[in-house]
C-alpha cells in the first residue's frame, strides 16, 4: 500500500510503503512538481533503493528550476538508509519526532 | 570453619547432617520456632529420646524452659541442677545415671511422667562469648552418651547458640531505624553485583532472576561471558540481613575476578571457597551453584556447594532428572581436595534449573511448602516457552500457591536453555515486482509465528525486496519462481532466496556506491546492495552451476554490527 498526494499548505504528503512496485507512480507524480517541496513522510513506513532513485531523479529536476525538497517526519528506520545511502549531505532532513 | 577445638572423632559423615542443621537455624524463624529446630536437630544428630533448651532470663538470673503443650514455662535459678551448673561453669555435663547424681532435680521428671536416664547439657555460648542457655540431651537410643557425642554436641551447640542469639537481636532490633538504615544498604549493595543485561550466548537462551524478600535474604546469581565461557553462578547466604546480602556480593565479586584473571573453574571454586571460610564467621557459608558452559561443545561444568537439587529438564524425553551437590558449601571449610567437576550435556530444547530455596520453601497460609512437583509442572506445561517466559510463570505459579502469604526468602531463578533448530519458513513467489505484497505479507507472518524480534522487520524487509528485485530484472526471461525461506536464529533472523534459473552473479563482488559524490555526479541506482550491505549482520552467495541455482543467504540479529540504533556512518568508504 502506498499514497502520494497533495496536502494542505502545498505540501505533498507520503504514506505507506514505497517500494519497487510503487516507484514508477511515485515518479510521475513527482514529475509534474517545480520549485521548492515540502514531502510529509510521517506516513511512509518504508524505502527501497527504487524509491531513493525516485527521490533522487526528482531532487534534480527541482534544481533544474531552483527549487529542492525537504522530507519532513522522517522515521528512524529511514534515516538510517537516508544516512547510508549519502541522502543526508543532499537531502534537507527533520526526523520524526 | 571457626570452631577452636580440633575434634578427634568426627568423620566426614558426621559433617553431613551437621551441615543440614546449620542451614536450617540460618532461615528466619522467630524463637520458638528456632527453639523447636535447635531441639529436633540435637535428637536427630545424638540420636537421642529428648532435647531441650533452658534460656537464660538476664532480669532475674533464671533459666527459663517453655515446656510443650499446656505444661507451661519453668524457671529455676540460675545456678540449680545440672543445667544450672552447666550454666555457671560453663561446661559440658555428662550424666550416664541422672538418679544417682546429687545435683539432679527429680521433680521435673515426676512433673512429666518421663524417666531421665542419661542426659548431656552443654552450655550454649555465641561466637561473641555470651552465655545464652543451656542445651541439655536426654536419654541415647543406645547406651549411654561417649566422647563422640560429646565432640558432635559441642558443635552443634556453638551453631545453636548463634542462631539463638541471632534470633533474639533480630526480634530486639528489626523495628529499629537504625538496622532498616543499614540493612538498606547491604541490600543495595547486594542488588548491584546482579548482571543488568543477560549475554547473548549463541544457540542458548539465558535468564536469571531476582525476587527480593523485604530488606532480608542472601540470594544472588551471575550470568557473564567470560574468555573460558559463560559463567552461570546461583547462590543462597545462609541468614539474613546484612551478613548475608554482603557475602554474596563479596563471593561475586571474587568469581568474577578469578575467571577474568584466566582461572579455570576447580582454581576459582577452591580458592574463592578457602578464602570465604577464612575471613566469615563460622556461622556463615553459602549455597552455591558455580559453572561454566560450553555453548560449542554443549555442555557445563560446575561444582555445586551446597546447593541442590539441580533440575534438568530434558526436552526429548519430557523427564526431570535430579543431581545433588557436589561438594559442601562454600566458605563451610577450607578444602584441601576437591572432587571432579560434575559435567551435563545439553541436547536441544534441554532446560537447566537453578532455584534458590526461597521459592521450594515458600509456604503457603497452611503451612504447606512449594516444594519442586510444582516446578516440574511449569516447565513440562510450557515446554518451548523463552526462559524469561518461563521465569514469569514460575513466580506466577508461586504468587498464586502463596494466596497472600509472605514472602520470607529471596527467590533467584537461573534458567539455561539449548535453542531448539527452528524448520524455516519457506514461499515462493512469481518472478514479478507484483510478488513484493505477498512477500511482504509473508515476512510479516513469518515473524510473527517464529517470534522475530519486530524491529528487525524494516532491514529484513528492505534486503529482501533489492535482493528479489534483482533476480526478477536479471532472470526477465524465466518463468521458474523464486523461493524465500526465514528462519529464526538465537536474537534475530536468516533469509535465504534460492533462484532456480539463474546466470552466476556474485553480489559480494559489486563494490560500493561513492556516496560523497555531489548531487550532479549521483545517478540513480546502484544504491541497493550497498545499503544491504549496510543493513545486515552477514551475506554468503553461493552459485551451483549444475542447476543453474543462485543462493543468497544473509543473517539479520540484534546485536549485528548495525542493529537498531547503531550509530554506523553511511560513507562510501569504498570509491569505485
Amino acid at each position: 500500500m502506498f499514497t502520494i498526494e497533495n496536502g494542505p499548505d502545498g505540501v505533498v504528503v507520503m504514506a505507506g510503503r514505497l517500494d519497487s512496485g510503487h516507484s514508477a507512480s511515485a515518479q510521475s507524480f513527482f514529475d509534474r512538481l517545480r520549485g521548492a517541496v515540502t514531502v510529509d513522510c510521517r506516513g511512509l513506513e518504508y524505502i527501497s533503493s527504487a524509491g531513493l532513485g525516485v527521490l533522487l531523479k526528482t531532487q534534480k529536476q527541482l534544481m533544474g528550476s531552483a527549487g529542492k525538497l525537504r522530507l519532513v517526519g522522517v522515521n528512524r528506520h529511514l534515516c538510517d538508509i537516508f544516512r547510508y545511502s549519502g541522502f543526508d549531505q543532499i537531502f534537507e532532513i527533520e526526523p520524526f519526532e | 570453619m571457626g570452631a577452636a577445638t580440633p575434634i578427634r572423632h568426627l568423620s566426614a559423615r558426621d559433617l553431613e547432617p551437621i551441615l543440614a542443621v546449620a542451614s536450617k537455624l540460618a532461615a528466619p524463624f522467630d524463637l520458638d520456632t528456632m527453639l523447636g529446630e535447635v531441639v529436633s536437630a540435637a535428637r536427630h544428630v545424638l540420636d537421642a529420646d529428648r532435647a531441650s533448651v533452658w534460656l537464660h532470663d538476664a532480669a532475674t538470673d533464671e533459666l527459663v524452659l517453655e515446656m510443650s503443650g499446656d505444661l507451661g514455662t519453668v524457671r529455676m535459678p540460675a545456678g540449680k541442677g545440672i543445667a544450672g551448673s552447666c550454666f555457671r561453669h560453663r561446661r559440658l555435663i555428662n550424666v550416664a545415671d541422672c538418679h544417682a547424681d546429687e545435683r539432679f532435680d527429680p521433680s521435673m521428671d515426676r512433673r512429666t511422667g518421663y524417666r531421665t536416664r542419661c542426659m548431656l547439657s552443654l552450655p550454649l555460648i555465641d561466637h561473641k562469648d555470651v552465655l545464652v542457655g543451656v542445651l541439655q540431651v536426654l536419654n541415647k537410643a543406645s547406651g549411654v552418651f561417649d566422647e563422640d557425642d560429646e565432640a558432635l554436641a559441642t558443635v552443634l551447640a556453638a551453631q545453636c547458640a548463634v542462631a539463638i542469639q541471632r534470633v533474639r537481636m533480630m526480634e530486639a532490633l528489626v523495628d529499629g531505624e537504625l538496622l532498616r538504615q543499614e540493612l538498606e544498604i547491604a541490600r543495595s549493595v547486594q542488588l548491584g553485583t546482579l548482571p543488568a543485561t543477560m549475554p547473548a550466548v549463541p544457540g542458548y537462551d539465558v535468564h536469571g532472576r531476582f525476587k527480593p524478600a523485604g530488606l532480608t535474604g542472601g540470594d544472588t546469581f551471575d550470568l557473564q561471558l567470560v574468555d573460558q565461557g559463560l559463567l552461570v553462578v546461583l547462590g543462597d547466604a545462609t541468614g539474613h540481613g546484612m551478613g548475608p546480602a554482603l557475602t554474596v556480593a563479596q563471593m561475586q565479586a571474587m568469581l568474577r575476578m578469578a575467571f577474568r584473571l584466566g582461572a579455570d573453574l576447580d582454581t576459582a571454586f577452591k580458592q574463592v571457597n578457602n578464602l570465604l571460610s577464612e575471613t566469615l564467621p563460622a556461622d556463615r557459608f553459602i549455597c552455591a551453584f558455580i559453572g561454566l558452559l560450553d555453548p560449542g561443545a554443549h555442555c557445563i561444568r560446575f561444582h555445586s556447594g551446597g546447593h541442590g537439587p539441580i533440575l534438568v529438564f530434558r526436552a526429548a524425553s519430557g523427564d526431570f532428572e535430579v543431581h545433588r551437590p557436589t561438594s559442601f558449601p562454600v566458605a563451610a571449610m577450607r578444602l584441601p581436595e576437591l572432587r571432579v567437576a560434575a559435567t551435563l550435556e545439553f541436547a536441544p530444547g534441554d532446560v537447566l534449573i537453578l532455584i534458590s530455596d526461597g521459592l521450594t520453601e515458600y509456604r503457603d497460609p497452611a503451612g504447606e511448602e512449594y516444594g519442586h512437583a510444582r516446578i516440574h509442572e511449569v516447565l513440562r506445561q510450557h515446554r518451548g516457552k523463552t526462559t524469561s517466559e518461563l521465569a514469569d510463570l514460575l513466580l506466577e505459579s508461586m504468587h498464586a500457591f502463596a494466596r497472600g502469604a509472605p514472602q520470607e526468602d529471596d527467590v533467584t531463578i537461573v534458567l539455561i536453555q539449548r535453542e531448539m533448530p527452528r524448520p524455516a519458513a519457506v514461499s515462493s513467489f512469481e518472478r514479478s515486482l507484483d510478488s513484493l505484497e505477498a512477500i511482504f505479507g509473508f515476512i510479516a507472518a513469518t515473524f510473527a509465528s517464529q517470534g522475530i524480534d519486530a524491529s528487525l522487520r524494516p532491514p529484513v524487509e528492505f534486503a529482501v525486496e533489492e535482493l528479489f528485485t534483482n533476480m526478477v530484472k536479471y532472470g526477465k526471461a524465466s518463468e521458474a519462481e523464486v523461493r524465500l525461506g526465514l528462519t529464526r536464529i538465537p536474537g534475530g533472523v536468516e533469509a535465504t532466496l534460492i533462484d532456480d534459473d539463474s546466470d552466476p552473479f556474485d553480489i559480494n563482488q559489486v563494490p560500493d556506491a561513492n556516496v560523497d559524490l555531489p548531487i550532479e555526479q549521483r545517478e540513480p541506482g546502484g544504491l541497493g546492495i550497498h545499503l544491504v550491505r549496510r543493513m545486515v549482520d552477514s551475506i554468503e552467495y553461493e552459485y551451483r552451476e549444475e542447476l543453474r541455482q543462485t543462493r543468497i543467504s544473509f543473517r539479520k540479529t540484534l546485536k549485528g554490527p548495525s542493529g537498531p540504533g547503531a550509530a554506523k556512518k553511511g560513507g562510501g568508504h569504498v570509491h569505485d
